[in-house]
Protein backbone atom coordinates (compact mmCIF):
# COMPACT_ATOMS: atom_id res chain seq x y z
CA UNK A 1 0.00 0.00 0.00
CA UNK A 2 1.67 3.26 -1.52
CA UNK A 3 0.72 5.95 0.74
CA UNK A 4 2.64 8.93 1.04
CA UNK A 5 2.69 10.04 4.57
CA UNK A 6 2.58 14.00 4.38
CA UNK A 7 3.94 15.65 7.24
CA UNK A 8 1.75 16.94 10.47
CA UNK A 9 2.14 20.33 10.70
CA UNK A 10 4.72 23.04 8.89
CA UNK A 11 8.39 22.94 9.82
CA UNK A 12 8.82 24.80 12.86
CA UNK A 13 11.04 27.17 11.11
CA UNK A 14 8.16 28.30 8.91
CA UNK A 15 6.03 28.84 11.82
CA UNK A 16 8.17 30.92 13.39
CA UNK A 17 9.04 32.92 10.40
CA UNK A 18 5.15 33.27 9.87
CA UNK A 19 4.75 34.51 13.60
CA UNK A 20 7.60 37.46 13.29
CA UNK A 21 6.58 38.59 10.05
CA UNK A 22 2.93 38.49 9.86
CA UNK A 23 2.09 40.75 12.62
CA UNK A 24 1.48 44.22 12.41
CA UNK A 25 4.20 45.63 14.09
CA UNK A 26 6.53 43.66 11.69
CA UNK A 27 4.45 44.62 8.55
CA UNK A 28 4.16 48.42 9.79
CA UNK A 29 8.64 48.37 9.39
CA UNK A 30 8.82 46.22 6.40
CA UNK A 31 5.51 46.11 3.84
CA UNK A 32 6.64 43.30 1.95
CA UNK A 33 7.26 39.56 3.02
CA UNK A 34 10.67 38.36 1.75
CA UNK A 35 11.69 39.57 -2.00
CA UNK A 36 11.38 36.33 -3.86
CA UNK A 37 10.85 37.61 -7.32
CA UNK A 38 13.47 39.36 -9.50
CA UNK A 39 10.73 42.68 -9.58
CA UNK A 40 10.19 42.21 -5.77
CA UNK A 41 14.02 42.09 -5.29
CA UNK A 42 15.16 44.80 -7.13
CA UNK A 43 12.38 46.72 -5.59
CA UNK A 44 13.48 45.81 -2.25
CA UNK A 45 16.91 47.60 -3.18
CA UNK A 46 15.59 50.52 -4.69
CA UNK A 47 12.75 51.43 -2.01
CA UNK A 48 14.85 50.91 0.78
CA UNK A 49 17.27 53.78 2.25
CA UNK A 50 19.89 52.15 3.36
CA UNK A 51 20.38 49.76 0.05
CA UNK A 52 19.27 52.31 -2.59
CA UNK A 53 22.78 53.68 -2.62
CA UNK A 54 23.10 50.31 -4.60
CA UNK A 55 22.00 49.88 -8.33
CA UNK A 56 19.32 47.34 -8.84
CA UNK A 57 21.72 45.27 -10.55
CA UNK A 58 25.05 44.83 -11.39
CA UNK A 59 27.29 43.29 -13.73
CA UNK A 60 28.42 39.33 -12.74
CA UNK A 61 32.02 40.15 -12.76
CA UNK A 62 31.64 42.30 -9.81
CA UNK A 63 30.04 40.34 -7.48
CA UNK A 64 33.04 38.21 -7.71
CA UNK A 65 35.66 39.29 -4.47
CA UNK A 66 38.78 39.04 -6.62
CA UNK A 67 37.67 41.92 -8.75
CA UNK A 68 37.24 44.58 -5.91
CA UNK A 69 38.25 42.41 -2.33
CA UNK A 70 35.39 44.40 -1.30
CA UNK A 71 37.99 47.28 -0.45
CA UNK A 72 35.69 50.24 -0.71
CA UNK A 73 32.92 48.62 0.75
CA UNK A 74 35.64 47.59 4.02
CA UNK A 75 37.09 51.55 4.15
CA UNK A 76 33.27 52.31 4.68
CA UNK A 77 32.26 49.92 6.83
CA UNK A 78 35.70 50.54 9.28
CA UNK A 79 34.20 54.38 9.03
CA UNK A 80 30.85 53.73 10.53
CA UNK A 81 32.70 51.05 12.68
CA UNK A 82 35.01 53.74 13.43
CA UNK A 83 31.99 56.04 14.63
CA UNK A 84 30.59 54.05 16.75
CA UNK A 85 33.26 52.95 19.36
CA UNK A 86 34.35 56.69 18.41
CA UNK A 87 30.55 58.12 20.11
CA UNK A 88 30.95 55.32 22.75
CA UNK A 89 34.88 56.72 23.68
CA UNK A 90 33.27 60.18 23.62
CA UNK A 91 31.22 59.34 26.64
CA UNK A 92 34.56 59.02 28.95
CA UNK A 93 36.99 61.19 27.10
CA UNK A 94 37.20 64.66 28.04
CA UNK A 95 39.76 66.76 25.66
CA UNK A 96 41.87 68.64 28.59
CA UNK A 97 45.57 68.28 29.03
CA UNK A 98 44.66 67.66 32.96
CA UNK A 99 42.09 65.05 32.53
CA UNK A 100 42.77 63.25 28.80
CA UNK A 101 45.39 60.87 30.31
CA UNK A 102 42.91 60.08 33.39
CA UNK A 103 40.01 59.39 31.12
CA UNK A 104 42.33 56.88 29.25
CA UNK A 105 43.64 54.70 32.40
CA UNK A 106 39.81 55.40 33.67
CA UNK A 107 38.08 54.05 30.63
CA UNK A 108 40.67 51.04 30.57
CA UNK A 109 40.66 50.00 33.97
CA UNK A 110 37.57 50.68 35.58
CA UNK A 111 35.21 50.87 32.59
CA UNK A 112 33.29 47.70 31.26
CA UNK A 113 34.58 46.66 28.07
CA UNK A 114 35.89 50.23 27.99
CA UNK A 115 40.17 48.23 26.94
CA UNK A 116 37.84 46.38 24.32
CA UNK A 117 36.47 50.06 22.89
CA UNK A 118 39.36 51.46 22.65
CA UNK A 119 41.33 48.38 21.09
CA UNK A 120 38.11 48.42 18.46
CA UNK A 121 38.75 51.85 17.84
CA UNK A 122 42.33 51.95 17.40
CA UNK A 123 42.85 48.73 15.41
CA UNK A 124 40.06 49.82 12.73
CA UNK A 125 41.65 53.05 12.34
CA UNK A 126 44.58 51.45 11.57
CA UNK A 127 42.70 48.66 8.92
CA UNK A 128 40.70 51.99 7.74
CA UNK A 129 43.86 53.45 6.63
CA UNK A 130 45.78 49.72 5.07
CA UNK A 131 41.99 49.17 3.42
CA UNK A 132 41.86 52.96 1.64
CA UNK A 133 45.94 52.46 0.34
CA UNK A 134 44.56 48.99 -0.95
CA UNK A 135 41.55 49.98 -2.18
CA UNK A 136 43.53 52.81 -4.36
CA UNK A 137 46.06 50.11 -5.76
CA UNK A 138 42.56 47.77 -6.51
CA UNK A 139 40.88 51.07 -8.48
CA UNK A 140 44.70 52.12 -10.11
CA UNK A 141 45.10 48.19 -11.32
CA UNK A 142 41.82 47.56 -12.69
CA UNK A 143 42.39 50.48 -14.57
CA UNK A 144 38.95 51.97 -12.92
CA UNK A 145 40.28 55.49 -13.18
CA UNK A 146 39.93 56.23 -16.46
CA UNK A 147 37.12 58.09 -18.33
CA UNK A 148 34.22 58.41 -16.99
CA UNK A 149 35.53 57.91 -13.80
CA UNK A 150 38.59 60.73 -13.73
CA UNK A 151 36.67 62.24 -10.61
CA UNK A 152 35.93 59.68 -8.64
CA UNK A 153 39.27 59.38 -8.52
CA UNK A 154 39.91 62.64 -7.36
CA UNK A 155 37.22 62.54 -4.69
CA UNK A 156 39.12 59.57 -3.76
CA UNK A 157 42.32 61.39 -3.57
CA UNK A 158 40.44 63.82 -1.09
CA UNK A 159 39.38 61.01 1.11
CA UNK A 160 42.48 59.16 1.44
CA UNK A 161 43.78 62.38 2.55
CA UNK A 162 41.20 62.89 4.75
CA UNK A 163 41.61 59.32 6.19
CA UNK A 164 45.25 60.08 7.21
CA UNK A 165 43.96 63.18 8.85
CA UNK A 166 41.45 61.62 10.99
CA UNK A 167 43.80 59.14 11.72
CA UNK A 168 46.88 61.96 12.72
CA UNK A 169 44.05 63.95 14.87
CA UNK A 170 43.19 61.27 16.90
CA UNK A 171 46.79 60.23 17.37
CA UNK A 172 47.20 62.89 19.61
CA UNK A 173 44.17 62.45 21.89
CA UNK A 174 45.22 59.88 24.30
CA UNK A 175 47.75 62.19 25.47
CA UNK A 176 50.72 59.84 26.14
CA UNK A 177 54.25 60.33 25.20
CA UNK A 178 53.67 58.39 22.04
CA UNK A 179 50.81 60.59 21.74
CA UNK A 180 52.47 63.80 21.92
CA UNK A 181 55.72 63.60 20.65
CA UNK A 182 54.44 62.05 17.02
CA UNK A 183 52.24 64.82 17.03
CA UNK A 184 54.95 67.24 17.92
CA UNK A 185 57.48 65.18 15.10
CA UNK A 186 54.22 65.41 12.54
CA UNK A 187 53.74 69.10 12.78
CA UNK A 188 57.11 70.43 13.06
CA UNK A 189 57.29 68.70 9.64
CA UNK A 190 54.74 70.77 8.43
CA UNK A 191 56.76 73.86 10.76
CA UNK A 192 59.51 73.28 8.46
CA UNK A 193 58.44 74.92 5.11
CA UNK A 194 60.31 78.52 4.97
CA UNK A 195 57.83 80.38 3.45
CA UNK A 196 54.47 79.52 4.94
CA UNK A 197 55.62 76.51 8.12
CA UNK A 198 55.37 78.47 10.82
CA UNK A 199 52.09 80.09 10.31
CA UNK A 200 50.61 76.79 9.35
CA UNK A 201 51.92 75.11 12.25
CA UNK A 202 50.86 77.77 14.23
CA UNK A 203 47.18 77.15 13.06
CA UNK A 204 47.18 73.62 13.45
CA UNK A 205 48.31 73.58 16.81
CA UNK A 206 47.00 76.80 18.02
CA UNK A 207 50.03 77.94 19.45
CA UNK A 208 54.16 77.03 19.47
CA UNK A 209 53.87 73.99 21.01
CA UNK A 210 51.56 70.76 21.31
CA UNK A 211 49.56 71.83 24.76
CA UNK A 212 45.93 72.75 25.46
CA UNK A 213 45.09 74.21 22.40
CA UNK A 214 46.31 71.38 20.25
CA UNK A 215 44.04 68.97 21.68
CA UNK A 216 41.17 71.05 21.31
CA UNK A 217 41.87 72.01 17.75
CA UNK A 218 42.94 68.02 17.58
CA UNK A 219 39.83 66.49 19.41
CA UNK A 220 36.91 68.94 17.57
CA UNK A 221 38.42 68.49 14.15
CA UNK A 222 38.50 64.10 14.77
CA UNK A 223 35.19 63.70 15.84
CA UNK A 224 33.11 67.09 14.32
CA UNK A 225 35.05 68.76 11.29
CA UNK A 226 36.97 65.51 9.54
CA UNK A 227 33.93 62.97 9.81
CA UNK A 228 31.76 65.18 8.57
CA UNK A 229 33.71 66.45 5.55
CA UNK A 230 34.93 62.60 4.97
CA UNK A 231 31.10 61.87 4.84
CA UNK A 232 29.99 64.41 2.30
CA UNK A 233 33.41 63.44 0.21
CA UNK A 234 32.00 59.70 0.79
CA UNK A 235 28.36 60.66 -0.60
CA UNK A 236 29.98 61.83 -3.78
CA UNK A 237 32.17 58.90 -4.12
CA UNK A 238 29.09 56.80 -4.17
CA UNK A 239 27.04 58.65 -5.94
CA UNK A 240 29.38 59.28 -8.76
CA UNK A 241 30.02 55.23 -9.12
CA UNK A 242 26.41 54.84 -10.12
CA UNK A 243 26.18 58.05 -12.28
CA UNK A 244 29.73 57.03 -14.25
CA UNK A 245 27.38 53.92 -15.29
CA UNK A 246 28.82 51.39 -11.45
CA UNK A 247 32.17 50.45 -11.41
CA UNK A 248 34.75 49.87 -14.71
CA UNK A 249 33.99 47.32 -16.80
CA UNK A 250 36.27 46.78 -19.86
CA UNK A 251 34.66 48.62 -23.23
CA UNK B 1 13.71 44.69 -22.52
CA UNK B 2 15.83 45.94 -25.29
CA UNK B 3 18.76 43.58 -25.65
CA UNK B 4 20.37 45.20 -28.32
CA UNK B 5 20.28 48.71 -27.32
CA UNK B 6 22.04 50.96 -29.53
CA UNK B 7 25.24 51.92 -27.54
CA UNK B 8 24.82 55.31 -25.48
CA UNK B 9 28.70 55.78 -24.51
CA UNK B 10 31.63 56.70 -26.71
CA UNK B 11 33.05 54.66 -29.68
CA UNK B 12 36.47 53.76 -29.31
CA UNK B 13 37.65 56.32 -32.14
CA UNK B 14 36.25 58.98 -29.79
CA UNK B 15 38.69 58.06 -27.11
CA UNK B 16 38.75 59.97 -23.92
CA UNK B 17 35.12 61.81 -23.91
CA UNK B 18 33.99 61.31 -20.28
CA UNK B 19 30.65 59.64 -20.56
CA UNK B 20 28.60 56.67 -19.03
CA UNK B 21 29.22 53.41 -20.99
CA UNK B 22 27.43 51.19 -23.53
CA UNK B 23 23.55 49.73 -22.37
CA UNK B 24 24.64 46.43 -20.89
CA UNK B 25 23.63 43.24 -21.72
CA UNK B 26 20.99 41.63 -19.22
CA UNK B 27 21.70 38.33 -18.95
CA UNK B 28 25.12 39.70 -18.01
CA UNK B 29 24.31 41.09 -14.89
CA UNK B 30 22.68 39.86 -11.44
CA UNK B 31 20.50 41.44 -9.04
CA UNK B 32 21.98 43.20 -6.45
CA UNK B 33 19.40 41.30 -4.02
CA UNK B 34 20.58 38.55 -3.14
CA UNK B 35 23.98 38.34 -4.80
CA UNK B 36 25.66 42.00 -3.70
CA UNK B 37 23.57 42.02 -0.18
CA UNK B 38 24.61 38.48 0.78
CA UNK B 39 28.59 39.24 -0.25
CA UNK B 40 28.47 42.75 2.21
CA UNK B 41 26.66 41.23 4.49
CA UNK B 42 29.50 38.29 5.17
CA UNK B 43 32.21 40.26 4.87
CA UNK B 44 31.06 42.76 7.53
CA UNK B 45 30.30 39.86 9.61
CA UNK B 46 33.85 38.38 8.89
CA UNK B 47 35.47 41.70 9.51
CA UNK B 48 33.43 42.95 12.51
CA UNK B 49 34.59 39.02 13.85
CA UNK B 50 38.03 40.32 12.95
CA UNK B 51 38.30 43.25 14.68
CA UNK B 52 36.75 42.16 17.93
CA UNK B 53 38.94 39.09 18.30
CA UNK B 54 41.60 41.84 17.86
CA UNK B 55 41.03 44.20 19.98
CA UNK B 56 40.17 41.44 22.27
CA UNK B 57 43.94 39.89 21.71
CA UNK B 58 46.19 43.06 21.78
CA UNK B 59 45.56 46.45 23.75
CA UNK B 60 46.11 49.76 22.52
CA UNK B 61 49.24 51.01 23.82
CA UNK B 62 49.60 53.46 26.13
CA UNK B 63 52.67 54.87 27.43
CA UNK B 64 52.85 57.14 30.44
CA UNK B 65 51.50 60.74 30.17
CA UNK B 66 52.88 63.48 28.28
CA UNK B 67 55.75 65.12 29.39
CA UNK B 68 57.11 67.68 27.01
CA UNK B 69 60.13 68.22 28.82
CA UNK B 70 61.93 65.22 28.09
CA UNK B 71 62.14 63.83 24.38
CA UNK B 72 61.79 60.43 23.86
CA UNK B 73 64.43 59.15 21.68
CA UNK B 74 63.53 58.35 18.63
CA UNK B 75 60.83 60.17 18.82
CA UNK B 76 58.23 58.63 15.81
CA UNK B 77 55.06 60.05 14.28
CA UNK B 78 52.40 57.42 13.59
CA UNK B 79 53.68 54.83 10.78
CA UNK B 80 51.99 56.03 7.92
CA UNK B 81 53.89 59.35 8.11
CA UNK B 82 57.07 57.37 9.05
CA UNK B 83 58.07 57.84 5.16
CA UNK B 84 58.18 61.21 5.58
CA UNK B 85 60.31 61.30 8.54
CA UNK B 86 62.55 59.01 6.67
CA UNK B 87 62.84 60.89 3.57
CA UNK B 88 63.09 64.02 6.04
CA UNK B 89 66.67 62.69 6.56
CA UNK B 90 68.12 63.23 3.52
CA UNK B 91 66.82 66.29 2.33
CA UNK B 92 65.72 70.34 3.45
CA UNK B 93 62.91 69.87 5.74
CA UNK B 94 60.67 72.12 3.57
CA UNK B 95 60.78 69.16 0.41
CA UNK B 96 60.23 66.60 2.45
CA UNK B 97 57.52 67.80 5.00
CA UNK B 98 55.73 69.73 2.49
CA UNK B 99 56.68 69.85 -1.42
CA UNK B 100 57.15 66.39 -2.05
CA UNK B 101 53.81 65.34 -0.39
CA UNK B 102 51.57 68.39 -1.90
CA UNK B 103 53.32 67.58 -5.44
CA UNK B 104 52.83 63.90 -4.91
CA UNK B 105 48.99 64.50 -4.31
CA UNK B 106 48.65 66.25 -7.38
CA UNK B 107 50.18 64.02 -9.52
CA UNK B 108 48.16 61.59 -7.62
CA UNK B 109 45.27 63.17 -8.49
CA UNK B 110 46.40 63.98 -12.02
CA UNK B 111 46.62 60.13 -12.95
CA UNK B 112 43.18 59.57 -15.02
CA UNK B 113 44.23 63.15 -17.07
CA UNK B 114 47.85 61.42 -18.08
CA UNK B 115 46.22 58.63 -19.08
CA UNK B 116 43.23 59.22 -20.78
CA UNK B 117 42.57 55.74 -22.83
CA UNK B 118 40.26 53.19 -22.58
CA UNK B 119 42.89 50.49 -22.64
CA UNK B 120 42.57 47.98 -19.97
CA UNK B 121 39.66 49.35 -18.11
CA UNK B 122 37.71 47.20 -15.39
CA UNK B 123 39.88 44.14 -15.59
CA UNK B 124 43.27 43.70 -13.57
CA UNK B 125 46.31 44.32 -15.35
CA UNK B 126 44.93 43.14 -18.67
CA UNK B 127 46.85 44.89 -20.67
CA UNK B 128 49.86 42.89 -22.86
CA UNK B 129 52.64 44.43 -20.61
CA UNK B 130 50.94 45.07 -17.24
CA UNK B 131 52.41 42.37 -15.22
CA UNK B 132 56.44 42.74 -16.44
CA UNK B 133 55.98 46.77 -15.42
CA UNK B 134 54.60 46.16 -12.10
CA UNK B 135 57.15 44.04 -11.57
CA UNK B 136 60.10 45.82 -13.13
CA UNK B 137 58.56 49.28 -11.39
CA UNK B 138 58.05 47.70 -8.04
CA UNK B 139 61.50 46.06 -7.92
CA UNK B 140 63.34 48.80 -9.38
CA UNK B 141 61.29 51.50 -6.60
CA UNK B 142 61.96 49.24 -3.58
CA UNK B 143 65.91 48.53 -4.35
CA UNK B 144 66.81 52.05 -5.77
CA UNK B 145 65.13 53.69 -2.36
CA UNK B 146 67.19 51.23 -0.41
CA UNK B 147 70.04 52.07 -2.34
CA UNK B 148 69.80 55.52 -1.28
CA UNK B 149 69.04 55.20 2.15
CA UNK B 150 71.85 53.15 2.78
CA UNK B 151 74.34 55.10 0.82
CA UNK B 152 73.27 58.30 2.18
CA UNK B 153 73.68 56.58 5.65
CA UNK B 154 77.05 56.15 4.79
CA UNK B 155 76.51 52.18 5.57
CA UNK B 156 78.27 51.59 2.40
CA UNK B 157 81.77 52.07 4.13
CA UNK B 158 81.12 49.32 6.65
CA UNK B 159 80.07 47.21 3.70
CA UNK B 160 83.51 47.91 1.79
CA UNK B 161 85.54 47.54 5.31
CA UNK B 162 83.70 44.33 6.48
CA UNK B 163 83.69 42.65 2.74
CA UNK B 164 87.59 42.91 1.60
CA UNK B 165 88.85 39.80 0.99
CA UNK B 166 91.25 38.31 3.20
CA UNK B 167 93.22 35.12 2.50
CA UNK B 168 93.96 33.92 5.80
CA UNK B 169 90.83 34.21 6.58
CA UNK B 170 89.89 31.31 4.24
CA UNK B 171 88.75 28.37 6.57
CA UNK B 172 86.19 30.48 7.85
CA UNK B 173 83.13 30.65 5.23
CA UNK B 174 82.51 33.36 3.75
CA UNK B 175 86.26 34.58 3.96
CA UNK B 176 85.25 37.86 5.30
CA UNK B 177 86.97 39.95 8.22
CA UNK B 178 84.94 40.91 10.70
CA UNK B 179 86.57 42.47 14.23
CA UNK B 180 90.23 43.18 11.95
CA UNK B 181 89.52 45.75 9.55
CA UNK B 182 91.99 45.33 6.34
CA UNK B 183 91.48 48.35 4.84
CA UNK B 184 89.76 51.67 5.82
CA UNK B 185 87.46 53.94 4.09
CA UNK B 186 90.50 56.43 2.59
CA UNK B 187 90.18 59.43 3.80
CA UNK B 188 90.96 61.29 0.56
CA UNK B 189 86.79 59.70 -0.19
CA UNK B 190 85.79 61.19 2.73
CA UNK B 191 83.52 63.32 0.70
CA UNK B 192 81.57 60.60 -0.98
CA UNK B 193 80.43 58.93 2.16
CA UNK B 194 76.82 60.56 2.29
CA UNK B 195 75.22 63.32 0.06
CA UNK B 196 75.63 65.19 3.15
CA UNK B 197 79.60 65.02 3.18
CA UNK B 198 79.31 66.95 -0.10
CA UNK B 199 79.08 70.17 2.08
CA UNK B 200 80.95 69.32 4.84
CA UNK B 201 84.31 67.26 3.29
CA UNK B 202 84.79 69.36 0.59
CA UNK B 203 86.38 72.92 1.24
CA UNK B 204 84.01 75.30 -0.43
CA UNK B 205 85.32 78.56 -0.63
CA UNK B 206 83.86 80.87 1.87
CA UNK B 207 81.89 83.00 -0.27
CA UNK B 208 79.96 80.50 -1.58
CA UNK B 209 78.17 79.56 1.74
CA UNK B 210 76.84 83.42 2.21
CA UNK B 211 76.05 84.52 -1.32
CA UNK B 212 73.92 87.39 -0.72
CA UNK B 213 70.96 87.45 -1.97
CA UNK B 214 69.27 91.16 -1.29
CA UNK B 215 66.16 92.09 0.25
CA UNK B 216 64.40 91.49 -3.64
CA UNK B 217 63.53 88.06 -3.45
CA UNK B 218 61.42 87.59 0.40
CA UNK B 219 59.18 90.64 0.59
CA UNK B 220 57.69 89.19 4.00
CA UNK B 221 57.23 93.06 4.63
CA UNK B 222 53.90 92.32 1.96
CA UNK B 223 52.73 90.20 4.83
CA UNK B 224 53.53 92.69 7.80
CA UNK B 225 56.52 90.84 8.60
CA UNK B 226 60.09 92.82 9.19
CA UNK B 227 61.65 92.43 5.77
CA UNK B 228 63.95 90.10 5.53
CA UNK B 229 67.23 89.79 3.77
CA UNK B 230 68.75 86.33 2.48
CA UNK B 231 72.05 84.95 1.95
CA UNK B 232 72.21 82.01 -0.34
CA UNK B 233 74.50 78.84 1.23
CA UNK B 234 75.06 77.75 -2.48
CA UNK B 235 76.54 73.90 -0.93
CA UNK B 236 73.73 73.76 1.31
CA UNK B 237 71.95 74.38 -1.42
CA UNK B 238 73.13 71.60 -3.35
CA UNK B 239 72.98 69.06 -0.76
CA UNK B 240 69.63 69.60 0.57
CA UNK B 241 67.74 70.37 -2.73
CA UNK B 242 69.28 70.05 -5.60
CA UNK B 243 70.39 66.96 -5.33
CA UNK B 244 67.02 65.66 -3.83
CA UNK B 245 65.29 67.41 -6.73
CA UNK B 246 66.99 65.97 -9.45
CA UNK B 247 67.51 62.20 -8.17
CA UNK B 248 63.44 62.00 -7.29
CA UNK B 249 62.09 63.71 -10.93
CA UNK B 250 65.17 62.69 -13.04
CA UNK B 251 65.39 58.75 -11.58
CA UNK B 252 61.65 58.06 -12.87
CA UNK B 253 62.02 59.83 -15.92
CA UNK B 254 65.08 57.87 -16.08
CA UNK B 255 63.28 54.30 -15.87
CA UNK B 256 60.70 55.69 -18.16
CA UNK B 257 63.53 56.38 -21.07
CA UNK B 258 64.82 52.70 -20.21
CA UNK B 259 61.54 50.84 -20.15
CA UNK B 260 60.68 52.78 -23.21
CA UNK B 261 63.90 52.10 -25.17
CA UNK B 262 63.64 48.37 -23.99
CA UNK B 263 60.07 48.30 -25.42
CA UNK B 264 59.00 47.40 -21.90
CA UNK B 265 56.55 50.40 -21.69
CA UNK B 266 54.75 51.26 -25.33
CA UNK B 267 51.42 52.93 -24.14
CA UNK B 268 50.11 55.21 -21.50
CA UNK B 269 48.93 52.35 -19.58
CA UNK B 270 52.26 50.94 -19.05
CA UNK B 271 53.84 54.09 -18.07
CA UNK B 272 51.49 54.83 -15.78
CA UNK B 273 51.90 51.11 -14.33
CA UNK B 274 55.76 51.50 -14.23
CA UNK B 275 55.15 54.64 -12.47
CA UNK B 276 52.87 53.83 -9.87
CA UNK B 277 54.41 50.52 -9.09
CA UNK B 278 57.80 52.27 -8.86
CA UNK B 279 56.32 54.76 -6.32
CA UNK B 280 54.62 51.93 -4.60
CA UNK B 281 58.17 50.17 -4.04
CA UNK B 282 60.26 53.50 -2.98
CA UNK B 283 56.53 54.32 -0.51
CA UNK B 284 56.52 50.70 1.23
CA UNK B 285 60.58 51.11 1.35
CA UNK B 286 60.63 53.99 3.07
CA UNK B 287 58.00 53.70 5.24
CA UNK B 288 59.78 50.50 6.03
CA UNK B 289 62.83 52.13 7.08
CA UNK B 290 61.30 54.54 8.65
CA UNK B 291 59.06 52.04 11.05
CA UNK B 292 61.74 49.08 11.46
CA UNK B 293 65.32 50.54 10.48
CA UNK B 294 65.01 53.29 12.78
CA UNK B 295 66.42 53.71 16.33
CA UNK B 296 68.31 55.59 18.42
CA UNK B 297 69.40 59.04 16.62
CA UNK B 298 67.23 58.13 13.94
CA UNK B 299 70.60 55.87 13.31
CA UNK B 300 69.90 53.24 10.59
CA UNK B 301 70.33 49.83 12.36
CA UNK B 302 68.98 46.50 11.80
CA UNK B 303 65.69 45.71 13.11
CA UNK B 304 66.92 43.44 15.75
CA UNK B 305 69.22 46.29 17.39
CA UNK B 306 66.23 48.54 17.06
CA UNK B 307 65.29 49.42 20.86
CA UNK B 308 61.82 50.75 22.16
CA UNK B 309 62.40 54.97 22.66
CA UNK B 310 64.15 55.92 25.50
CA UNK B 311 62.93 59.02 27.61
C1 LIG C 1 37.51 56.62 2.77
C2 LIG C 1 37.94 56.18 1.68
C3 LIG C 1 37.17 55.46 0.57
C4 LIG C 1 35.96 54.79 0.60
C5 LIG C 1 35.06 54.56 1.81
C6 LIG C 1 35.72 54.32 -0.74
C7 LIG C 1 34.63 53.55 -1.11
C8 LIG C 1 34.45 53.00 -2.37
C9 LIG C 1 33.52 51.96 -2.70
C10 LIG C 1 32.58 51.28 -1.71
C11 LIG C 1 33.66 51.68 -4.02
C12 LIG C 1 32.92 50.58 -4.79
C13 LIG C 1 33.85 49.52 -5.31
C14 LIG C 1 34.81 48.92 -4.35
O1 LIG C 1 34.42 48.56 -3.23
O2 LIG C 1 35.99 48.80 -4.71
C15 LIG C 1 34.64 52.60 -4.55
C16 LIG C 1 35.04 52.69 -5.86
C17 LIG C 1 35.99 53.58 -6.35
N1 LIG C 1 36.90 54.29 -5.59
FE1 LIG C 1 36.80 54.52 -3.59
N2 LIG C 1 36.76 54.72 -1.57
C18 LIG C 1 37.66 55.41 -0.80
C19 LIG C 1 38.86 55.93 -1.21
C20 LIG C 1 39.28 55.97 -2.53
C21 LIG C 1 40.59 56.36 -2.98
C22 LIG C 1 41.75 56.73 -2.06
C23 LIG C 1 40.57 56.30 -4.35
C24 LIG C 1 41.67 56.63 -5.34
C25 LIG C 1 42.58 57.48 -5.22
C26 LIG C 1 39.25 55.88 -4.76
C27 LIG C 1 38.81 55.74 -6.06
C28 LIG C 1 37.71 55.00 -6.44
C29 LIG C 1 37.28 54.80 -7.80
C30 LIG C 1 37.91 55.43 -9.07
C31 LIG C 1 36.19 53.91 -7.76
C32 LIG C 1 35.43 53.31 -8.93
C33 LIG C 1 36.02 51.94 -9.15
C34 LIG C 1 35.45 51.20 -10.32
O3 LIG C 1 34.70 51.78 -11.10
O4 LIG C 1 35.78 50.00 -10.44
N3 LIG C 1 38.50 55.66 -3.64
N4 LIG C 1 35.13 53.40 -3.51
Amino acid sequence: MATTERPQGRPLADRLYDFTVNNRVWRSIIRTGYPNTPRNQMLAVATNVFLHLHPTRIHRTHVKITHTYCLGGLSFFLFLGLTITGVLLMFYYVPSVERAYQDMQALQTDVRFGMLMRNTHRWMAHGMVITVLMHMMRVFYTGAYKPPREFNWIVGVVLLVLTLLLSFTGYLLPWDELAFWAITVGTNMIGSDPVLGEVNQFVMIGGFEVGQNALIRFYTLHVVGLPLIAAIFMAVHFWRIRRDGGLARPL
Amino acid sequence: MVADAPARGPSRSRGAVPSARPRRQREEELLVWPDLVFVEFISALVFTLTFVALAILINAPLQDRANPANTPNPSKAPWYFLNLQELLLHMHPALAGVIVPTVFLIILGAVPFFDTSNEGQGQWLSTPRAWPNLIVGFIVGTVGTWALIIYNSGKHIVVFERFTFDADSFDNFPPLIVDERLREWPESLNWLTSVRALQTDIAWPGELETIPLGETFVRTDLLGLPRGSIQWNFPAWIVEQAIPVNLMVGLPILLCLVAWRLGLAKTRRDFMILMFSGWLGSYLALTMAGTYFRGEGLELLWPWEVRPAES
